[in-house]
């Protein structure tokens, strides 16, 4: 695995006070927090600064980073040292989610991944979706994890889905890598897959519920759920609203002004659709429940765009000059009002 | 390593669908007094009382999870929480409106 340099990840000196430490994940949560960000790798860069900020935040477990050494540089191949974490005392060892951690984590647990970690009813963290590196070093089995001994709890992915697959439903094959301890006690990920049937008519930021696929409790205790949060892939012809789709639809000039029946293309295959006359560019005509389906089903609009045809033949030229000469037309009649 | 394939059914939640409120904390990173609070912002339309037995309906889930993460996240607070994201939604919807406005000019 790859050593990760978190201090470089949250642009911070090595000797950065707890303070600063603090104040360079806010200000880069604020840059980079899916939710918000417009910047290109937005969730990627999020969850690696989460976790820096999980290891570094912790007085325990950054002595315990720090003592790797600095000569390590971000990429190199690394593996945990054999005598990693002996020596260091530890407040919250195996059995210590819950408690304390319960009322730390819901509403400020500042280090936790919403996007495919750990329920924030605990004081664990995202393990599960956090490096390899990280798993390696605190995640099960090192002393430093937390929630051992805990309950089950839930975990959170993102899915993105193309709008076709909302439209008639999808399999999705998923990789969830899990933390297991060996029994040299040592951690690896291991990785269990599931194929997941997907419904028509899922939405934009909606749930779906895998029941018992989240992290195992303790003991014989039920596991907890994973949640899969929908998020729908742009599109290249149809913007998508709720369950309604929009289509930018050109026509030529005599379909808006005389009217005419068009082609037009749906999510679930072409459909005819009257023009009326004396349509205009930019007017939207809608096709009722012919958005994504549920109940009521949504719909679809066509905006018309009027492309004018070039006047790059004689014939073309003539008409154009024949309507400048028969037409009694101003575009511009409202501004001289 | 890879394990064996399970294939799952997923259950969407979604219109129809109402989830008590401990619940709604669990999914939502958020505590039962941020739910309150969210419905006196009118953010949540929650039915039945006292407030540890609301049952909300799941449309609202998404909203409420991205409340969730910014308060969790960013530090922010309910209402700034409740601001951000009715500022987003309608950044949202400007964006939409400008893409389609750029489709109705643009030569594609």
């Amino acid at each position: 695995m790859e050593f990760r340099d978190y201090y470089k990840v949250l642009g911070v000196e090595r000797a950065a006070s707890a303070d600063q430490i603090k104040a360079a994940y806010r200000r880069l949560a604020r840059k980079y927090h899916p939710d918000v960000s417009k910047e290109p790798n937005a969730e990627a860069r999020f969850k690696e600064m989460q976790e820096a900020y999980e290891v570094l935040k912790d007085p325990e477990k950054r002595a315990a980073y720090d003592e790797l050494g600095a000569n390590w540089k971000a990429g190199e191949q690394f593996r945990p040292p054999p005598d990693w974490g002996t020596g260091f005392e530890f407040s919250g060892g195996a059995g210590h989610a819950g408690g304390a951690g319960r009322a730390a984590g819901a509403r400020r647990g500042a280090g936790r991944s919403g996007w495919s970690g750990a329920g924030a009813e605990d004081g664990a963290f995202a393990e599960q979706d956090f490096s390899e590196f990280f798993s390696s070093l605190f995640g099960g089995g090192s002393p430093f994890a937390r929630g051992g001994g805990g309950a089950a709890r839930d975990h959170h992915a993102r899915v993105g889905l193309e709008l076709e697959e909302t439209y008639r439903g999808t399999t999705r094959t998923l990789e969830l890598r899990r933390p297991e301890v060996k029994p040299d006690g040592s951690v690896e990920l291991r990785t269990h897959t599931v194929r997941v049937t997907i419904p028509p008519g899922v939405t934009e930021g909606q749930l779906i519920r895998l029941a018992g696929q989240g992290a195992p409790a303790a003991g014989r205790g039920q596991a907890g759920d994973l949640y899969l949060e929908v998020h729908v892939q742009p599109h290249r012809l149809f913007a998508l609203e709720g369950r309604d789709v929009t289509l930018t639809f050109p026509v030529a000039p005599w379909e808006a002004a005389l009217g005419a029946s068009v082609t037009v293309p749906t999510l679930g295959g072409s459909v005819e659709m009257h023009i009326p006359a004396g349509a205009q560019s930019g007017q939207r005509l809608r096709l009722r429940g012919r958005g994504l389906p549920g109940q009521p089903p949504g719909d679809q609009y066509v905006q018309l765009k009027v492309v004018l045809p070039p006047a790059s033949s004689p014939q073309a030229k003539a008409l154009y000059e024949e309507m400048r000469g028969k037409l009694d037309f101003d575009p511009r009649a409202n501004l001289s009002r | 390593m890879a394990g064996v394939t399970h294939r799952l059914e997923a259950h969407v939640l979604g219109e129809g669908d109402w989830i008590g409120a401990t619940e709604i904390c669990r999914l939502c990173w958020l505590d039962l007094g941020a739910v309150m609070e969210l419905a006196e912002l009118g953010v949540v339309a929650p039915r039945g009382t006292p407030p540890g037995e609301w049952q909300i309906p799941a449309t609202a889930l998404p909203r409420l999870r991205v409340i969730g993460r910014l308060m969790r996240d960013l530090g922010v607070n309910v209402s700034g929480a409740a601001l951000a994201l009715e500022l987003l939604e309608a950044r949202r919807q400007l964006e939409r409106r400008i893409r389609a406005l750029e489709l109705l000019v643009s030569d594609h």
